[in-house]
């Protein structure tokens, strides 16, 4: 009996080992490319492209291709307009997807399914389709290169609506009798007892859209071409096209534009980590 | 005694009609104009011949669909979208689940390796593709010199699709695993207590109780990244030079799309490709949707 | 509930708000772009200072939109002399070619094109058939620094339709082969002379390529037909495209002649496509993988700025056939958009970066030969660790980089083709005909 529990326990050890071995080698295959990226931004062009002596790091840490692509761009303009982007994103994203999630979720209503349908077929769509009309319309408006342009197709948000919708449906029902007994009228038990009670899904959702504004690189690209209102995203695409193949330059523009969101994520790692989490609903 | 509740009854559905409309309205609204007007505009546009610059659009029927589906870079394009789908989808669920599954025992570090396994997650699309590319370069890429080869990984029509679906896991393996990670927190303990009195080995358990406990998370996963995998771009975008003997073997329909659009400025064929895209993306939809009902189990 | 109410009327105002702030005069765009069609110039000019409420131009700034990060510092400098006189500010944005051409055909569909930018004869046609570019007639007539008769005629007729004027030319340039001495120094071969052939230069690119050691004696990227193959097309005496533009010469027997001949380049003297695309040419020259190039004069800056290159390179004129050498030459030029909130500062820019001083100097500081006449020598001494007399002595015998309308659509397939022979997926008198085909379908429907 005793040497069978030896055996299971000895048979953990090595199973964890395993473990081990196997999450530290996707680790580094994770960790790669960036400690790639911040070596190569501190070597010259020469020695970046010199095959014979190959160094891994850089003999010499020199800051020569910060200073090419911080002279070039203006990094604080980029992140000044990204985090713009971010804000006016999320801040729509949650006011308005918050409000629609608890008339679908806990109010019946006529037409509520319909509402709901228009909200499935938004998620089912790729989201390709609705670039050129948005476009269209952006320019139509006069609104190409302004921050409204660039925040245009997060002023509703299907996801986050159907996202916050599964909180708001998995609170329990006996809150809005209590409510109700209290005197409250919808408007008061949404706002007073429902919202806040969905607050951490409605960080996820601001997290979620945070990082998809950050990524975003097809609708910025298109609808502010001008520099004034660049997202970073698109200015490394066209930094690519600028420095072609001087890879220390092109590197270091990735670290500048990388950097401060990986500063963010360590530090509100929990946030990030349960915030994703929810994205996946509970189902 | 009875008309009461009725009135108030009555009332209550009004003032739940009129709140839950009031609710509604910015993102209905909202979704009217920027989503469902889109789509039909779409479809519209996809009807025409498009002048320069966008302007003066004229009526040509099928036309559009007609040379599309005649056209190899289009057929092409659909091909390498699918394939992309098919490579990136299974691998990086398996990979995930895989580490979920490790990442759920008691294991040191844990917090270590969940943050540095999500970083791809947080970085630009952008700055990833411009890493790998450099990664990836013939001559003096790093993947090359530690093999010692000398593999045109993104230039070689054969493996350039492969090596953009490397990135694609690489990019998405965290957020998977998170998903799944959160779905395994809720598996109840004692399923798996159970499993052991009956004497089943931990293979046993994770395909007879861990699986099935978690298949709407899996199948969440595999609905959301098929149509997400099916819109690849931003990768194929920063890799992909137009002289690229590659590139008729990686572009994506997304791309196709971009560069009719919006390079050639030919949107009528532009809308064309994007409804393609949009057909494809219903079959997938419809075909997981149908098979779900084999193997996801709701509690 | 009023706390929400308030907040999201709060959000809805800064956006509003916000929004306006990024467009500011967006109503005055029509009508100054109407008035600076009419022609009353100074109609527009003082519309436009009226909304700064100041004397035209000063303090104003300039966008301005180019595509080539090697011209940026020098043009730069001569923008700041400008700024000196006038009191306008000029800003240049570098675009990469082929994101330029995206972001303008955006810029234009949405009515927000930069003040003041560069146009390419492959674009200017649609651009200004279309009304997107400032007309420039009469603010030239009036002008008593801009002369259209100092500017080659050839590049001056490129940025012109129906008789009005809408582009005044930037630069000129021609195309002569860059080489590395040391590669020439280590395979024991003689450095080009002015007299080669292209019989001499394909037997020199052979000995000069060592597949072994993975160096080569040539590169021409498939997607450079300007300073690459059309310069052989017209050697051996074939034409891309007809003079009335309306059939495509690329299934003339001389062209596939002389296509042939670039074949052979390709596969005996060139690295794979592989390293061509992922290093470009001017990356496998600066690697000393590769040691000779044809390169257009516009890519001085990007040489003289590298050791390497300084301490390697030189320049030679073009090879000949049967004694005709042939360099395709184009120009680029300054153009201001139609509706442009500033076209008076527009203008004053455009005309300055016209005059001579401003060419003059253009040519000295190495950005560029100008278009002016008489200013060569200046960019000929402006760099002497490298020959530039060659790029001089190329202007010869020039013919226009082959245009039409739709430059673009056509050149786009041809390129593709390209790129499948040098792939060797495709064999060149077949692309030959494929692309004359298709260019033939592309010039039809222009018409």
């Amino acid at each position: 009996m005793s040497g069978h529990k030896m055996n299971r326990k000895k048979g953990t050890i090595g199973k964890l080992a395993t473990s081990h071995i196997f999450l530290i080698l996707v680790s580094i295959t994770m960790l790669v490319p960036f400690l790639w990226m911040l070596f190569t931004a501190f070597k010259s062009n020469t020695e970046a492209t010199s095959m014979n002596p190959f160094y891994i790091l850089p003999r010499e840490w020199r800051p020569d291709a910060f200073v090419t692509v911080l002279g070039n761009y203006d990094f604080g303009r980029l992140y000044l307009n990204t985090i713009l982007l971010i804000i006016f994103r999320v801040l729509c994203a949650v006011l308005t997807a918050t409000m629609a999630a608890y008339a679908l979720g806990r109010l019946n209503f006529f037409g509520k399914n319909l509402a709901f349908g228009l909200v499935l077929l938004q998620m089912m769509v790729p989201s390709q389709i609705f670039v050129i009309p948005q476009y269209v319309m952006v320019s139509k408006m006069g609104m190409t290169n302004t921050l409204f342009g660039l925040v245009f197709p997060g002023l509703v948000t299907a996801f986050g609506t159907f996202l916050l919708r599964q909180a708001y449906m998995s609170l329990p029902r006996d809150l809005e009798e209590a409510a109700k007994l209290d005197g409250c009228n919808i408007g008061q038990t949404f706002f007073y007892i429902m919202a806040p009670l969905t607050k951490s899904s409605m960080v996820a959702l601001g997290i979620f859209t945070a990082l998809f504004a950050y990524k975003d690189l097809m609708w910025p690209m298109i609808v502010a071409p001008a520099k004034e209102w660049s997202t970073l995203a698109p200015a490394l695409a066209k930094m690519q096209g600028q420095f072609t193949t001087k890879y220390p330059e092109l590197m270091a523009a990735s670290l500048l534009a990388c950097v401060p969101m990986i500063v963010i994520y360590l530090i509100f790692q929990k946030q990030f980590i349960q915030g994703i989490a929810t994205t996946g609903g509970k189902l | 005694m009875q008309r009461k509740p009725i009135s108030y009854r009555r009332q209550r559905r009004r003032s739940e009609f009129l709140w839950g409309w009031a609710f509604l309205l910015p993102t209905v609204v909202g979704l009217i104009i920027l989503n469902i007007y889109p789509i039909f505009y779409t479809i519209y546009l996809s009807f025409h011949k498009s002048g320069d610059f966008g302007r003066n659009n004229i009526f040509v029927g099928f036309q559009n669909y007609a040379k599309a589906l005649k056209d190899m870079q289009i057929l092409k394009a659909m091909r390498n979208s699918l394939l992309y789908m098919l490579m990136e989808v299974p691998i990086s669920v398996a990979l995930s689940l895989v580490l979920a599954a490790l990442m759920n025992q008691k294991i040191r570090f844990r917090t270590v390796y969940r943050t540095i396994i999500f970083l791809p997650m947080v970085a630009a699309p952008a700055a990833v593709a411009m890493v790998w590319r450099w990664l990836f370069n013939t001559e003096f890429g790093l993947i090359n010199h530690i093999l010692g080869k000398k593999i045109s990984w993104i230039s070689d029509p054969k493996i350039s699709l492969v090596s953009i679906a490397i990135i694609g896991i690489w990019s998405i393996l965290g957020y998977n695993m998170i998903l799944f990670l959160a779905a395994l927190q809720e598996v109840p303990n004692d399923y798996y207590e159970a499993a052991e009195l009956d004497g089943a080995g931990k293979a046993v358990q994770f395909f007879r109780i861990t699986l099935p406990l978690i298949s709407p998370m899996i199948y969440f996963v595999l609905v959301t990244r098929v149509i997400a995998a099916l819109q690849v771009f931003d990768t194929i975008y920063m890799m992909m030079d137009r002289t690229n003997p590659a590139l008729q073997d990686t572009q994506s329909l997304v791309f196709l799309f971009y560069r009719y659009s919006f390079v050639e400025n030919n949107r009528g064929y532009g809308s064309t490709i994007v409804v393609l895209l949009l057909l494809i993306t219903l079959i997938f939809t419809v075909l997981q949707n149908y098979g779900q009902k084999k193997w996801v189990i709701y509690d | 509930m009023k706390k929400l109410i308030s907040l999201s009327l709060i959000a809805a105002m800064g956006l509003s708000l916000a929004a306006c702030g990024g467009n500011s005069g967006n109503n005055e765009t029509k009508k100054t772009s109407e008035a600076a069609g009419s022609s009353v110039a100074s109609e527009a000019g003082s519309e436009a200072s009226e909304k700064k409420g100041g004397e035209a131009g000063s303090g104003t700034t300039l966008a301005v939109g180019i595509w080539d990060e090697n011209q940026r510092a020098g043009l730069q400098e001569i923008m700041d002399d400008f700024t000196a006189e006038s009191g306008i500010k000029a800003e240049i944005q570098v675009v990469d070619w082929a994101n330029y051409w995206t972001q303008l055909a955006a810029g234009a569909s949405g009515g927000e094109l930069p003040d003041v930018f560069w146009m390419h004869s492959n674009e200017s046609q649609r651009y200004m058939d279309n009304g997107m570019l400032m007309d420039l007639t009469d603010r030239i007539e009036k002008s008593d620094k801009i002369d259209l008769s100092k500017y080659p005629e050839d590049i001056v007729k490129l940025y012109q339709l129906e008789g009005k004027q809408y582009a005044i030319p930037k630069d000129i340039d021609t195309i002569a082969v860059w080489y590395n001495k040391a590669m020439f120094d280590a395979a024991g071969v003689e450095y080009p002379k002015p007299d080669w052939t292209w019989d001499d230069f394909y037997e020199i690119a052979v000995k000069l390529t060592d597949k072994e050691k993975e160096t080569y004696g040539l590169v021409i990227a498939p997607d450079n037909n300007q300073a690459g193959y059309y310069n052989v097309i017209y050697d051996y005496g074939g034409y891309v495209i007809s003079d009335d533009k309306k059939t495509s010469g690329m299934d003339d027997p001389k062209t596939i002649e002389a296509m042939k001949f670039v074949d052979k380049l390709v596969k005996d003297t060139m690295p794979p496509l592989q390293l061509i695309t992922e290093n470009k040419e001017d990356g496998l020259l600066l690697n000393g993988k590769v040691a000779m190039a044809p390169q257009g004069s516009w890519m001085l800056p990007a040489y003289k700025g590298n050791d390497f290159a300084v301490e390697n390179f030189d320049i030679q004129v073009l090879p000949n056939y049967n004694g005709k050498r042939v360099s395709i030459y184009n120009g680029i030029s300054w153009t201001a958009a139609a509706n442009t909130t500033k076209p008076e500062e527009a203008w004053q820019l455009i005309e300055y970066m016209g005059t001579k001083e401003a060419q003059q100097k253009q040519a000295e500081l190495g950005v560029t030969m100008s278009a002016y006449e008489n200013t060569s020598d200046a960019f000929v001494n402006s760099f002497d660790k490298f020959n530039l007399n060659a790029y001089l002595d190329m202007m010869n015998d020039m013919v226009i980089r082959p245009y039409s309308r739709d430059t673009v659509t056509w050149e786009g397939k041809f390129i593709e083709h390209m790129t499948s022979v040098w792939g060797g997926t495709e064999e060149m008198e077949e692309a030959c005909k494929a692309i004359a085909a298709e260019m033939n379908d592309t010039l039809a429907a222009e018409n």
